[in-house]
């Protein structure tokens, strides 16, 4: 006796087929992974929040004295600064004023000589919180070796002046 | 070519090479549209709310406290008699000796008086903004610039004046004041702004000890190269933030106000501010440092605000003080111009207008005369005067009344604007009250 009969058979036929059809091996699809283009930008470019004055006067009174600025202090500064309409040339008043006292925490020229690239980075991370790159390691390198009148003192001053020092 | 086309394309040549902006080497786009009246202006925001009825109108304290004393307490700008009873305005123990006129000649008979206008807002900081931006200010925030551009943008724009020819002397940095050097408009906006100082806070005790003791770098030596370094980092650093505001100051500019800065720190400490001969208050005091401003830049144009009248509030007695006191700081202020800056007298105009009136009827608050205090709020604190006098300005002129009110408060934009030869770049920004004229031509 058959184990299935024409009647049976004739049922399974369509699914025989659909297996047949469907449920067989496929080739391998090659695929290819690429990177997307991206614009790439420098490391500071996060900084996009300006500081305000209050903001602006206590860090770097943090930088120049490495304590905290007292809230009367801060505030007297901070009118000080707002009666001034040029604030670029307000806050080189005040550097320049803070720059006079006998506090301020300052490597020495020597110091800085004997390690240029340590310097820079110290100070890089001290006031812009991050690593310089080698391009701007290297230009400071050669600015301080072939400028005797550049110290410690004038390169702080251009960095709590310059326009990344101003956001965070 | 027909004859005819060549004509025409070359007129049409001719006509564009003229109507198409170059730049001047002052920098400036366009070429001025009139001549100059005046080389420089001194425009005094008067004082702080002013009502009329003590000041043009003369009535003292008939208007005010229902006492038959009227008389002029602003001698040095306004014609008039003194009260001669119940004085408590002037200088010693309770105010009874007025402060004698500085000017011989009042500046209402020097030049013009318009003694009814129409001030836009009954409020400091929206008046303000009208006389500075000659726009209705009604959009303006309280915490805001400026949204129109002001006449310190108008001025170095299209006058190509540099950042230290125009000057904004401040009574103080309360209300938004140190925010009125320049607008937030896209067109106009820092680049155009005015140098500020408020000399009561940048040469007072706190200033003195965070600006007075100033490191003096060698220019070329240390800070040439402190430069040269910032610009560095400054081309190092993409801004994805906002720009930071630059006046436009040059290294020179700067270095001249530092100078200055120096030069004021110590004669302050020496006592020789060039103050009036009474500089018992805020609003005298700010008018000495502004006196030593023009003498050591000789602006083009100044901005001087005064405030104390808005005592106002609480104190019938010192308002009345403070009134004297700003028309005797405004006195000195020109006489000082006319004697003591030579390069300034003769060819200088003076505009003086409150930036709001103040109300019909006090507030209920008295002091200790027993006279009531005045708010600004209702449509008698909308009614100022303005005050012109100086170079090419028609003397002993009243324009107006107090049935006829002639002029907006407004038009003082538009009427610098003409006295520098700009009225029509200013007109076609497109950015004052459709209302406004110069009041050169509401004469």
């Amino acid at each position: 006796m058959p184990i299935l009969n024409k009647k049976t058979a004739l049922l399974f036929l369509p699914l025989v087929l659909f297996c047949m059809l469907f449920c067989h091996c496929k080739k391998d699809v090659e695929r290819i992974y690429e990177v997307n283009n991206i614009d790439l930008l420098p490391p500071n470019t996060i900084k996009n929040k300006n500081k305000t004055n209050e903001q602006y006067v206590s860090i770097l009174y943090a930088n120049l004295f490495q304590k905290a600025l007292s809230a009367n202090q801060l505030f007297e500064i901070s009118q000080c600064l707002q009666s001034k309409g040029d604030q670029v040339l307000a806050r080189e008043v005040l550097i320049s004023n803070l720059m006079n006292k006998k506090n301020v925490i300052i490597p020495t020229d020597s110091v800085m000589r004997l390690d240029i690239d340590k310097f820079i980075t110290e100070t890089y991370i001290r006031f812009l919180v991050r690593r310089p790159t080698e391009a701007e390691k290297t230009y400071f390198r050669n600015y301080v070796k072939s400028n005797a009148n550049v110290t410690p003192e004038l390169i702080y001053f251009s960095f709590a002046l310059s326009d990344e020092y101003m956001f965070y | 070519m027909r004859r005819r086309e060549f004509i025409k394309k070359t007129g049409m040549a001719t006509a564009a090479a003229f109507a198409v902006p170059y730049l001047l080497p002052s920098g400036r786009l366009f070429a001025k549209t009139g001549g100059l009246m005046a080389k420089h202006v001194i425009y005094v925001m008067f004082a702080g709310g002013v009502r009329q009825q003590e000041s043009v109108l003369q009535r003292y304290l008939d208007d005010s406290q229902n006492l038959p004393y009227g008389g002029n307490i602003m001698n040095n700008m306004l014609n008039g008699a003194a009260p001669n009873q119940k004085i408590v305005y002037g200088t010693g123990a309770g105010g009874l000796s007025p402060i004698p006129a500085i000017l011989s000649q009042s500046l209402q008979s020097q030049g013009t008086l318009f003694p009814e206008v129409r001030s836009g807002s009954a409020g400091h900081y929206t008046g303000l903004n009208e006389l500075l931006q000659g726009s209705s200010a009604l959009t303006q925030g309280l915490k805001q610039k400026p949204v129109n551009p002001t006449i310190f943008e108008y001025l170095r724009r299209h006058s190509g004046l540099p950042a230290s020819k125009v000057w904004f002397v401040g009574n103080g940095i309360n209300g938004s004041i140190p925010l009125l050097n320049y607008s937030e408009h896209s067109n106009y906006g820092p680049t155009y702004g005015a140098n500020f100082f408020a000399p009561l806070v940048t040469f007072s005790d706190k200033g003195k000890k965070y600006f007075a003791d100033a490191k003096v770098y060698h220019p070329q030596e240390q800070l040439a190269p402190m430069y040269e370094m910032k610009y560095f980092l400054d081309n190092s650093f993409t801004n994805a933030g906002k720009p930071i505001p630059n006046l436009g100051n040059t290294e020179a500019e700067k270095q001249d106000i530092k100078l200055f800065m120096k030069s004021m720190f110590a004669k302050t400490d020496a006592g020789t501010i060039a103050m009036p001969p009474i500089s018992d208050n805020g609003d005298a005091m700010n008018i000495g440092y502004a006196c030593e401003l023009m003498q050591w830049f000789k602006p083009a144009f100044t901005v001087v605000n005064l405030g104390g009248v808005d005592a106002c509030h609480s104190n019938f007695t010192k308002y009345l003080s403070a009134l004297h006191r700003a028309d005797h700081a405004v006195g000195h202020l020109w006489n000082y111009i006319q004697t003591q800056i030579p390069e300034m007298a003769g060819n200088t105009i003076i505009m003086a207008s409150p930036e709001c009136g103040r109300n019909l009827k006090p507030n209920g608050i008295k002091d200790l005369n027993n006279w009531y205090a005045y708010d600004h709020s209702d449509p008698n604190a909308l009614r100022i005067f303005t005050l012109m006098a100086g170079s090419g300005v028609q003397s002993n002129l009243l324009v107006g009344s107090e049935s006829n009110p002639k002029g907006l408060s407004t038009d003082n934009v538009l009427t610098i604007a003409d006295i520098f030869g700009i009225k029509n770049d200013v007109l076609g920004a497109g950015l004052v009250n459709g209302n406004s004229m110069s009041l050169f031509d509401r004469i």
